[in-house]
């Protein structure tokens, strides 16, 4: 009883109130703020002194959203709302003079209820919506393929002579449609670029046009690369059996924030499946890097940066349709900021024939490059462009091969011309030159030549590999550009400046072009090769072109025009190794947030692998967003089955799927320059599907959210215009999609009303209650004066 | 003698004074050009950049700026720079003119610098204490590495070496050339861009030569042509006139390139005396020199208030009010040219929450003046406003005076309501801090204990004058001082304790549907509230404890401190500090 009484004393005590609120700012400060603490005797010394988030410690790992709700804070919040309470009533009359303490007190209750209702029941993440994907169907083949609008994604379809490949080439987002009824309106437009044995020809796809679909050629005529199909051959399209059509790209879910409070998961999928099934994983850190081994990363420079932490979370399924429910994840490491890196290093004599050398060229002049290469690697086989290349030999003959060079074999019987030409095969991209001088066939008094335009080794067509030269032959009457075929049987001559007919024709008999491929190799070529320690050069100019001479680890080998090549590691069984490499925090970007996160993943009696952190679950690189990364990874589980995984966040069914109509970008004086300052809003136009039917458009943009089935939809992030990254970027112009940030607020009226209430009652207490209580004093004085009689005054209370 | 910093006030003044005596002897011609260029017709012409169009003057004020920060080069205008170094690159290819703000990477070039060449010691002496260099120094080979390790730190130098890196781009002739966007578009589209004197200035050049050169001038189309190749014209003898050191040239060609821009497209050109004020007002330092004037008041009515001298008083408050009017006129001339009421970038929202609370003092001034506090709130407001315009006046890179368009977010009403309800709320808790410090200086030396009592009203102590005692300086005497001070401490901190709360339920409402939450525990957010639980304690405590005057004045200073700190340190240091924050 005794203890009770002390108990509910503390509660209403003032002091008590003031100490929770001391212990409040305290807890507040360092959560939002952190700490500061001497590191260095001399306290006095500006750099005795480090900051630290102690909330980010590996202890704690916790968000600023979770810091404000565990339960130590709810505790305190807990306590002082039961002090507010208990003193209010306790120690404040309820009288007029009191109403304004009682006011706030009741406001700040009321808050606090409104508050415990918000963040418990808050779920906050963003959805990506793609404006359009592109659906492509071919007569005679099934199922339609699909991908997405976004420059440089590409699909192909049918298959053997019948397979066209689709890339997506310039998407203009504000295309100004040039006839018809809305001349002069902007729309959506999506130029395919496609490819099928015979032709290659430009689909032009208008978002919600699709009367207005038409195909383009491509010309000879520099001044204007492209014509319309319906001025060349009067019907607008050109290949009638495929049709592309421009749809939705709706979205479904929206993805947790992890800043907010950790939500990262795991999706799995049987390879092939599209549909992926998500594992949430609990428990995971976010600030801190977890390793068990320091073999398990490459660290820079050797240093360790981070100490020995195992990490060991499983992740368990937990939906009903997982497809593999009895297999149990770990993740067994965690790293936050990291770049997968490889590095080549020497195999056992077990090893495979694997060759790969480190090599340094000198220029004349005195310019140096230095090159890896790995034989083997498509990607890493070659350097500056093709200009040195790296190959493994199996054999004699295949080295014979490779001294190769490329010719054609030409005759023209009417001119008793046959003879074999050397040519020289362009580099891959250049540009087509109409200007290209012609190499003259024979005497250069008969008129015969010919110019080599583009070449193309080993491409697969149909069942086999065939290679082709593209060659403009020039007669004493015409001028014939020809596809020359390795097989005689494929080549055709195609009507250089469109003609009559389009489409290619049978080859004209009177001049005869055979193409033969040549090695493959480069202007410098290093060959592994067929025994293991066997590595030679060849040079392509020069004297000694096409001679191999034998290469010696560390020894420098003079080449012609000064140069000096020096081979400095030779490895002929070489081992790729692959690990995370952790970025020191000095060269981390900010504000990259998870995005370079990576998580050690162990499959039960399997490997473990790291796995990169994807934005978004995309059904497939097809649809992955440009800017967002994207990296499933296969799997074979211990009894065979193979499986994809994907390491994201957390993501939520939005109940109703939203398609992106239309984004537009509003821009202040002079319109948009890539300066930020000079854009005005960001606009998405938004359809939400409801019973089956897509709704009419609502427009979503910064500072004007819209609500739909309990969720409010913000404008959250934008898809920018953006130059080339790499050789094989399109560069792109932007808004092909936007990030809606998706969220609910419940409570958030109750919130208010508190903050009403009490702003009510803090007005009352400074502002109304001093009034009373001087009219009370001066009453009370002069109903003094007037008892003692000294006022003749009529006292009107 | 372009140093501009207060620690050096006394050494400017020196290096001013041997300035104006050396200056006509050593290098006449030049100083001559300087002074007889009359760059004035030029204020009126407009230039489109970063989404706005700006007046000559501030565009040349921001350029600058990215050149030599805060530093003034040869004590030349940046307008006259701008063109100086346009017309005469060569001029600047070695002088000290790119300001490298961040000391920590002045010396690391510095010590490259003196390793490769032992006679530029002095030189990078004064580079480490102005942060000025030339473009040819940084060119040097030996910097290039120094350079380069520093980029790669992304956490302590990157921002530097890209500042830099900026510079040495904004300096570059056709950069200047190519952002000199004076011409306007023709129509009446808004988001057209404006073109560039590069892209008209052709027009003017001897065909024969084009022809050599293999460039083509095309003047632009809607633009009346004749318009155009007069203004190539008076540009070409303009870029002449400059190179030959002729004034009276270029004040012709000034003149004649700023009548003809605005007759091209006269409907779409900003208003010439808008343009005018504009180039005054960036010219006059943005007017933050105020501060000065402020100081005068505060000094005044201090000594008004320790001499209880009546005189000192009521002249420090008549000096107030001259600031304060002088502080409102550079309030509105912003307003005026920005077209937006000034609270959206940090200077705008120190030196317009002064003002707030230049406002407040005044108000109460004028229904106080008869009570004991007068006088109070205008040294309190004073010192407010002395301090903040002060802050813009010595910190220019921190609280960057330029006007540019607010981010899309900000476009919305509540930035109106709801920043204007906070920074006025915050410029009370520092002048109640002010009082409060006053308070606490007077109980160190002695003052009794004493404090506003309530009943007698929060304002008991103000109102003193009325409940007996004489109104005035009288009531400035002995206890009656300490119950003052408390009084316009408890006034200006009950104002501030629903403006707070107001101010952080209103912000509040704008994220809830701007960020799409009304509360997301974001630093900002929580020292707010912060300094509400500091001022919520303080209630408490008045309530609770013996020296009420003594806790009221130390949490108020508390307060005041927590504020400062989540204005300085939390939107300077936290928020940059870490990717999650």
């Amino acid at each position: 009883m005794k203890f009770g009484r002390a108990i509910f004393d503390l509660f209403s005590s003032v002091r008590f109130g003031i100490v929770l609120l001391v212990l409040l700012f305290i807890y507040m400060s360092i959560g939002s703020a952190g700490i500061l603490y001497p590191v260095h005797p001399n306290i006095f010394h500006p750099d005795a002194w480090t900051h630290a988030q102690m909330r980010q410690w590996r202890p704690f790992e916790m968000t600023e959203f979770e810091w404000f709700h565990w339960w130590p804070f709810d505790l305190m919040i807990g306590l002082i709302a039961l002090t507010l309470i208990v003193t209010t009533l306790r120690r404040i009359p309820l009288r007029v003079i009191n109403l304004g303490v009682w006011t706030i007190h009741t406001g700040i209750i009321v808050l606090i209820v409104g508050s415990f209702i918000y963040f418990h029941a808050k779920v906050e993440g963003d959805a990506p919506v793609a404006r359009r994907k592109i659906v492509l169907k071919l007569d005679g083949v099934e199922a339609p393929v699909e991908l997405l609008a976004a420059p440089g994604s590409s699909a192909f379809i049918g298959s053997g002579a019948n397979r066209m490949t689709v890339e997506v080439g310039e998407i203009d987002p504000a295309w100004t449609l040039r006839s018809g009824q809305d001349e002069g309106a902007t729309a959506y437009s999506v130029n395919l670029i496609v490819t099928d044995p015979s032709k290659r020809f430009i689909r032009q796809l208008i978002a919600n046009h699709p009367e207005y679909t038409e195909d383009l050629m491509f010309t000879n005529d520099p001044g204007q690369p492209m014509k319309r199909a319906v001025k060349e051959t009067g019907t607008p399209i050109l290949e009638p059996r495929l049709t592309a059509t421009l749809d939705y790209e709706s979205q479904g879910y929206f993805y947790l924030r992890n800043d907010l409070a950790k939500s990262w998961a795991l999706y799995v999928r049987p390879l092939g499946a599209t549909q992926w099934v998500m594992r949430p994983i609990d428990g995971l850190p976010l600030y801190n890097d977890r390793i068990s081994s320091r073999s398990e990363v490459f660290e820079v420079g050797g240093t360790p940066l981070v100490p020995i932490d195992p990490l060991s979370v499983s992740i368990p399924a937990t939906a009903p349709n997982d497809p593999c429910p009895d297999v149990i994840f770990t993740a067994n490491g965690y790293l936050r900021y990291a770049q997968t890196k490889s590095r080549l290093v020497g195999g056992g004599s077990n090893a495979p024939f694997n060759p790969s050398a480190t090599i340094n060229v000198k220029s004349a002049e005195g310019a140096k490059a230095n090159y890896q290469l790995i034989a083997l690697d498509p990607e890493r086989s070659t350097g500056d462009e093709g200009l040195i290349r790296m190959v493994a030999v199996s054999s004699e003959a295949e080295f014979e091969k490779l001294l190769r060079r490329a010719e054609v074999k030409i005759v023209i019987p009417a001119a008793g011309i046959d003879i074999v030409e050397a040519v020289r095969i362009p580099q891959e991209d250049a540009k087509v030159d109409a200007e290209k001088p012609f190499i003259p066939i024979g005497d250069p008094q008969l008129g015969y030549g010919f110019r080599v335009l583009a070449a193309q080794d080993d491409l697969p067509v149909a069942d086999r590999k065939a290679s082709v030269l593209i060659v403009d032959i020039k007669t004493p009457d015409s001028t014939i550009r020809r596809w020359v075929f390795d097989d005689a049987t494929l080549t055709r001559d195609v009507p250089a400046n469109g003609g009559a007919h389009a489409g290619p024709i049978a080859p004209d008999p009177a001049v005869q072009f055979e193409y033969r491929p040549g090695g493959g190799r480069a202007l410098l070529t290093l060959a592994a090769g067929p025994s293991p320690d066997q590595l030679r050069l060849v040079a392509s100019f020069g004297e000694s072109a096409g001679k191999s001479q034998p290469v010696t680890v560390d020894q420098p080998m003079t080449l012609p025009a000064g140069l000096t090549i020096e081979v400095s590691s030779y490895q002929p069984r070489s081992v790729i190794d692959t690990r995370p490499m952790i970025v020191p925090l000095e060269q981390q970007i900010r504000d990259a947030r998870e995005m370079f996160a990576q998580i050690l993943l162990s499959i039960p009696g399997g490997e473990s692998r790291w796995m990169e952190f994807s934005m978004y679950a995309f059904d497939d690189f097809r649809f992955a967003l440009r800017r967002h990364p994207f990296h499933p990874m296969q799997v074979k589980l211990a009894d065979g089955r193979e499986m994809e995984l994907l390491f994201s966040r957390q993501r939520l069914p939005l109940d109703t799927e939203v398609a992106l109509e239309e984004f537009v970008l509003t821009s202040h004086e002079g319109g948009y320059t890539g300066q930020a300052g000079t854009i005005r809003d960001y606009t998405s136009i938004l359809r939400f599907r409801d019973s089956d039917q897509w709704g009419a458009p609502t427009q979503v943009s910064v500072n004007s959210p819209i609500e739909h089935n309990g969720l409010w939809y913000f404008q959250a992030q934008w898809d920018p215009p953006e130059p080339p990254s790499s050789q094989n970027d399109r560069g792109s112009r932007g808004l092909n999609y936007t990030v809606l940030g998706v969220g609910n607020r419940e409570g958030v009226w109750i919130q208010l009303a508190g903050c009403i209430i009490a702003v009510l009652g803090m007005i009352y207490a400074f502002y109304v209650k001093p009034i009373l209580i001087r009219r009370r004093s001066e009453r009370a004085r002069l109903a003094a004066e007037i008892r003692i009689g000294h006022s003749n005054e009529v006292v009107t209370p | 003698m372009n140093i501009n910093s207060k620690t050096h006030m006394m050494s400017k003044l020196i290096a001013m004074f041997l300035a104006l005596t050396t200056f006509c002897m050593i290098d006449a011609n030049a100083q001559s050009f300087q002074e007889q260029v009359d760059l004035s017709p030029f204020d009126s012409v407009a230039v489109q950049t970063e989404g706005r169009l700006k007046s000559f003057g501030s565009f040349a004020h921001g350029e600058m700026g990215f050149v030599s920060g805060p530093r003034k080069i040869n004590g030349q205008t940046p307008e006259f720079t701008f063109l100086d170094m346009l017309f005469r690159p060569e001029a600047y290819a070695d002088a000290d003119v790119i300001y490298v703000k961040a000391a920590i990477v002045r010396k690391p070039i510095a010590d490259a610098l003196v390793k490769a060449e032992p006679s530029l010691a002095a030189r990078m002496d004064g580079f480490i204490k102005t942060g000025l260099i030339s473009e040819a120094l940084l060119q040097r080979s030996e910097v290039e590495p120094v350079m380069q390790q520093m980029q790669s730190d992304l956490l302590r130098t990157a921002k530097a070496m890209d500042s830099i890196r900026g510079a040495r781009t904004v300096m570059r002739p056709e950069f200047l050339l190519r952002e000199l966007r004076i011409v306007p578009s023709p129509g009446d589209q808004k988001d057209q861009q404006w073109s560039s004197m590069r892209d008209i200035m052709l027009l003017a050049a001897d065909p024969g030569a084009l022809k050599a050169a293999g460039a083509t001038a095309t003047p632009i189309a809607g633009i009346d042509e004749t318009k155009q190749r007069e203004c190539a014209a008076a540009w070409k003898s303009l870029v002449e006139g400059w190179t030959n050191g002729d004034a009276i040239v270029v004040n012709k060609s000034l003149v004649n390139i700023a009548a003809i821009l605005p007759s091209m497209n006269s409907d779409a050109y900003p208003d010439a005396s808008r343009l005018r004020w504009e180039s005054w007002y960036f010219s006059n330092g943005n007017l933050v020199w105020i501060w000065l004037v402020y100081a005068v008041s505060v000094v005044l009515l201090l000594i008004g208030l320790v001499y209880h001298w009546r005189g000192a008083r009521v002249a420090g408050i008549a000096v107030f009010i001259v600031a304060f009017m002088l502080h409102s006129c550079a309030l509105g001339l912003r307003w005026w040219i920005s077209s937006r009421w000034p609270n959206s970038n940090m200077f705008e929202a120190v030196t317009t929450s002064a003002w707030f609370g230049g406002c407040a003092a005044v108000i109460l001034e004028i229904f106080l003046r008869r009570r004991a506090a007068a006088g109070m709130f205008a040294l309190a407001s004073g010192f407010a406003s002395a301090v903040a315009l002060m802050a813009a006046h010595f910190l220019p890179i921190q609280l960057n005076a330029q006007i540019s368009n607010m981010m899309p977010v900000l476009h919305d009403v509540w930035l109106y309501i709801h920043t204007n309800v906070i920074i006025f709320s915050y410029c009370l808790i520092f002048m109640a801090a002010v009082s409060a410090g006053i308070y606490l200086v007077y109980r160190v030396f002695g003052g009794k204990a004493v404090y506003a009592r309530v009943g007698v009203s929060s304002v008991g102590a103000i109102v003193g004058g009325s409940v007996g005692g004489t109104p005035g300086a009288s009531a400035l005497r002995g206890e009656k001082l300490g119950e003052v001070l408390d009084g316009v401490t408890m006034l200006l901190m009950k104002l501030s304790f629903v403006l707070l709360w107001t101010g952080i339920a209103m912000g509040a409402i704008w994220a809830d549907h701007s960020w799409g939450r009304p509360w997301g525990w974001d630093p900002k957010e929580v020292f707010a509230l912060n300094t509400f639980v500091v001022f919520a304690i303080l209630v408490h405590v008045r309530y609770r404890s013996k020296d009420k005057g003594l806790w009221t004045a130390i949490l108020a200073v508390v307060g005041a401190a927590v504020m400062l700190f989540n204005w300085i340190v939390i939107n300077f240091i936290i928020t940059g500090l870490h990717s999650y924050a």
